[in-house]
């Protein structure tokens, strides 16, 4: 009997060790192109939308297959990094912008100057902050992929509830900061605002728009010293300060998680956020208005965007030309329109954004989304595009996280932040 | 050895000796046959690339270009000057010493509470081997809320007795215990199923001795289960500590080392390092000096050990 | 225990309770433990609508069980659920087998380079899987090529093969085989026995709760394992359950009850694996053999 059951587990052990031999194949390079793989991190309605362009593009083009591999966005740099030291990289990857100055030393990574100058691609019709962030150093390692904005979200029965006038495009951070203190509700448990305070780039880039808002800059123009020491810096930060540690209209959300549930749980008036977060809000009557603007700042209004880019990897010339056909089919105009109004991201093409009926179609699918397509055209400028960026914004995370936690004071935490930037930045390679 | 005597007697020694030589012969082969198939996994998917790792530090990598060059102890020297290495070791040692004794006096009182047939134990059992199957990012998710400032049960069932509200993932003094008691919560189970499994080899004839003799419970638990468990309880202090050592999940999942570095452990700030900061080099610098702390204390531990753990062999 | 078997027979008046009470400590023990269970499967069954609440709405107005279905036919779960319970079972077994081995001979047999051997293998824990693991991918990619095709990278091969042995396993066997008593062995082997049949006849069948919590122990780690498949699998034909979980988590949005319903499912099986698996933690005292003595 035992032996019985000895050769069952033995027997079973063998199937699966033969099912385990029947995997799928791994992607080495070379290859005659038919077949490339995209690593992409969609979900939902960005993953049926872009299933259909794939299928449509395959049967425009029999015999080629594209191949997509759900790869959580967060996750892709990891893993793209491990398959480079690995040396199986996949032909085209989504990969954020904010590393596109670290992924431009990838060796394997295609540079695409020559494949964007041609007419028919139309380089141009791509939102600046896109192109700024797809070029380093003058060569372009990527086609974008997506492009969003920041602007504010707000709770339209908070707001009339406390008798409060709602947003108008002209409005200023102090109306903002005294808004943020009448809806902030202690018995309640309201808050006027939030904030996100991991320490990490979304902590920062917040904090950035405030900061151009403010006439300021984060470096100076050679990228060689910290610029965000100054009078903009501060007005910035001690905005934010006013309204964290002052008045505690803003709620600090270390997890990233929370705030958008607490909005549409209608406890936030106000969120500085991206479009992204639309579809979170079922629960609430929100209205979206661009940011507010410093009074009397040469900043006036801009707001700050966060591209990000599909890269392609070279894995034999045929792949790379395939990767390329499928990547401009993909980015095209038509294709664009196709993904944005089924899923309401933003538009990475200007012409689309511009074309008649689009901003209607878009707003009637995803209420409030056509405000940060008019706002896409505020994004002035773009975060500096070096490889020590990403050591940079630690450090101005920590900044803005222990001034909005009270734990320093806006001048001081501004000084000694700038001077470990100036460290960094004197001193790429420790 | 023998002092000589009659030849047959020292035939019978002799080849007495000779079987003990032909049985140690043997058991070198068995022993290193029995180990073979085991460690030849280990080594070659542990060991190789412990090692490789360890060439990694002294390399400056990032991953990204193929250019690798040896740049001797730089990456460790770097590490010596930099300050939130000093405060990850610290964070990593309160951690460890407050996770390890807790989730082990955890586990054990929850064992031996379920160590006994009543009804639905069973029930109790499955809930404390269910928290380890648990997700990490379900697990942080319930804690993130359970601990929220404004909106959480903790400080809900403060404000009931009167403690004053606490800031705790948002507080930099606070941040680290609030990981403590989630994770505690997720290992609690695994020191259950540890103990329970122990428990099951206690001989219940030595626990009725113990309580004819007119032992008190409590004395039976202290004097007879405890030194019985010593075994487990070695294991579960040598896992426990090295897993401790090593947080990363959680953290990741919840402060991402924040607020202001509070929560930064050592694998987390490495991992910052290496595929935030693209500084692989120096996060394999970090990971040996991590390295050499958990092999110091798991040698203590299993020195400490050597002294209170009875095996009853 | 009943006041008689006390010497001197004292008896007491005692407050008795109409159950153990045991069950006043392990009912608010096993909820505490048990809560995020309780808010997972509540969030499976919300509306979007309910799930995105902060404070988590624990008490629903609308049910939504078709969560269930959708998570299912979100992506191609059968083949996920297929994949990690192959990688799951064969890791076990491999595991029960190699660890029993090598455990046993660290325990009993006495052998050159023994303790270093143990050493060694003991150090393999002690370095973060973050920086082993572009080496192990270096490694099983090297194999898939010259070895065997189907441990190479982007097969689930791949996810068994480096976990087919844990230092873990080994250490856990060796702690439990030295807790047995050695005289059972010794008059084995004394009759003749080989280590072999030492090990398989008398030390494994006193060992079931060691096995049955090694076995449980490493289904769920392989189970639940996500960073190494992540970086080794390639294709969505080869993706396992924690894998196909995280499709429904986006870096800016999250499918909450989707995810839950996944969460959910995937709970299942490791819950009816340590149900299960009870019988075994508990060895009756008649098996022990010790009731004798």
């Amino acid at each position: 009997m035992r032996t019985h059951r000895l050769s069952v587990v033995l027997g079973s052990s063998l199937i699966a060790l033969g099912l385990v031999a029947c995997g799928a194949g791994s992607g080495g390079s070379g290859g005659n192109g038919k077949s490339i793989q995209i690593w992409e991190g969609y979900t939902a309605d960005e993953a049926k939308a872009f299933a259909h362009l794939v299928s449509e593009y395959e049967k425009q083009n029999p015999g080629q297959t594209v191949t997509s591999l759900y790869v959580d966005n967060d996750d892709s740099l990891t893993k793209v990094l491990t398959a480079v030291r690995g040396g199986s990289v996949p032909d085209i990857a989504y990969l954020y912008g904010s590393w596109a100055p670290n992924v431009a030393q990838i060796p394997q990574v295609v540079t695409l100057n020559s494949v964007v100058k041609q007419p028919s691609v139309n380089w141009n019709d791509f939102w600046v902050g896109e192109r700024d962030v797809a070029t380093v150093n003058g060569r372009v390692i990527g086609i974008p992929a997506l492009v969003d904005n920041l602007a504010v979200v707000y709770n339209k029965t908070l707001f009339t509830q406390a008798g409060l006038q709602l947003p108008g495009p002209g409005w200023t951070w102090p109306q903002f900061v005294a808004d943020a203190k009448k809806l902030t509700d202690t018995a309640k448990k309201q808050y006027g605002t939030a904030y996100v305070t991991p320490g990490n780039e979304d902590t920062v880039w917040h904090w950035e728009a405030l900061l151009w808002e403010a006439g300021g800059k984060i470096l100076s123009a050679d990228n060689k010293k910290a610029a965000f020491d100054s009078a903009a810096g501060l007005r910035s930060l001690t905005t934010l300060a006013s309204m964290a540690v002052t008045d505690h209209s803003m709620y600090l959300d270390p997890t990233d998680s929370a705030y958008a549930n607490l909005f549409n749980s209608g406890k936030i008036g106000m969120l500085v956020t991206g479009p992204w977060d639309l579809s979170s809000f079922p629960s609430v009557d929100y209205g979206v208005q661009i940011m507010p603007s410093f009074p009397g700042s040469a900043g006036g209004h801009q707001t700050i965007s966060g591209p990000d880019n599909w890269v392609i990897f070279n894995n034999g010339s045929a792949r790379t030309a395939a990767a390329e056909k499928f990547l401009l089919w993909l980015t095209a105009p038509a294709q664009v329109t196709y993904f944005s109004l089924h899923t309401g991201d933003l538009p990475i093409r200007a012409s689309v954004a511009n074309a008649t009926g689009f901003y209607q179609s878009m707003n009637k699918a995803l209420p409030g989304v056509g405000t940060f397509i008019n706002n896409l055209g505020n994004v002035r400028q773009a975060r500096p595009q070096i490889p020590t960026y990403p050591k940079i914004s630690t450090v101005l995370g920590n900044m803005v996280v222990s001034v909005l936690l009270g734990k320093s004071q806006p001048a001081a935490a501004l000084a000694s932040a700038a001077q470990q930037v100036n460290q960094i930045l004197a001193n790429p390679n420790p | 050895m023998a002092a000589p005597t009659a030849p047959v007697r020292r035939r019978r020694l002799s080849s007495a000796a000779a079987a003990r030589a032909r049985v140690a012969r043997s058991e070198h082969f068995t022993g290193w046959a029995f180990v073979t198939p085991g460690v030849v996994i280990i080594l070659l998917f542990g060991a190789v690339p412990v090692i490789w790792s360890a060439v990694m530090s002294f390399q400056q990598s990032n991953l990204l270009s193929p250019s690798t060059p040896y740049v001797g102890l730089r990456n460790y020297r770097a590490m010596v000057h930099d300050p939130v290495v000093a405060q990850a070791v610290g964070h990593t040692l309160v951690y460890t010493a407050l996770f390890v004794p807790g989730t082990m006096i955890a586990g054990l009182f929850l064992a031996v509470a379920m160590n006994r047939k009543i009804r639905f134990i069973s029930f109790y059992r499955t809930a404390a081997y269910a928290t380890m199957a648990i997700s990490t990012i379900s697990e942080a998710l319930v804690f993130i809320w359970l601990f929220d400032p404004s909106y959480g049960v903790v400080n809900y069932l403060f404000s009931l007795v009167g403690v004053p509200q606490q800031q705790f993932l948002n507080s930099p003094s606070e941040a680290l215990y609030v990981i403590v008691v989630m994770t505690i919560w997720g290992w609690t189970g695994f020191a259950v199923v540890i103990y329970l499994a122990a428990l099951q080899g206690i001989p219940q004839p030595l626990i009725d001795a113990a309580a004819t003799d007119g032992a008190t419970r409590w004395q039976t638990f202290r004097r007879v289960t405890l030194p019985l468990l010593s075994p487990a309880s070695l294991f579960l202090a040598v896992w426990l500590t090295i897993n401790a050592l090593q947080l990363f999940d959680e953290v990741y999942l919840s402060t991402q080392g924040g607020p202001l570095n509070s929560t930064s452990v050592l694998v987390y700030y490495l991992y910052e390092q290496a595929f935030q900061n693209f500084n692989f080099g120096y996060a394999s610098a970090i990971a040996y000096f991590l390295f050499l702390i958990i092999l110091v204390v798991t040698a203590i531990q299993f020195r400490v050990g050597r002294r209170f753990t009875y095996y009853r062999s | 225990m009943s006041a008689q078997t006390h010497a001197g027979g004292r008896s007491r008046r005692r407050f008795r309770l109409p159950f153990s009470g045991w069950h006043l400590v392990l009912l608010p023990a096993s909820l505490v433990l048990i809560f995020p269970f309780i808010w997972l499967i509540v969030t499976s069954v919300e509306t979007p609508a309910e799930a995105l609440h902060f404070p988590p709405i624990l008490t629903p107005h609308v049910l939504r069980f078709a969560n269930y279905p959708d998570a299912l036919n979100a992506a191609p779960f059968g083949r996920f659920f297929i994949n990690s319970a192959v990688v799951a079972v064969v890791t076990v077994l491999c595991n029960l087998v190699f660890c029993s081995l090598a455990g046993y001979a660290f325990a009993r047999l006495r052998f050159l380079g023994r303790s270093a051997l143990f050493v060694v293998i003991m150090t393999t824990l002690m370095v973060p899987f973050q920086v082993t693991m572009i080496p192990q991918f270096i490694i099983t990619k090297w194999l898939g090529v010259h070895v065997l095709a189907g441990i190479g990278i982007n097969h689930i091969g791949a996810l068994i093969v480096p976990n087919a042995a844990t230092a873990f396993g080994v250490f856990f066997l060796r702690q439990f085989f030295r807790t047995l008593p050695v005289e059972y062995e010794e008059s084995a082997r004394v009759d003749g026995a080989n280590r072999l049949t030492v090990l398989w006849r008398i030390v494994l069948p006193l060992s079931l709760p060691a096995l049955a919590t090694l076995a449980a122990l490493t289904f769920l780690d392989s189970w639940n394992n996500f960073l190494w498949p992540l970086i080794a699998i390639d294709s969505t034909s080869q993706m396992t359950l924690p894998l196909g979980l995280a499709t429904f988590q986006s870096a800016h949005s999250t499918d909450w009850t989707l995810l839950m319903a996944g969460n959910v499912m995937s709970l299942i099986p490791m819950l009816i694996i340590f149900f299960g698996a009870q019988r075994y933690f508990i060895r009756s005292v008649a098996a022990t053999g010790l009731a004798g003595t």
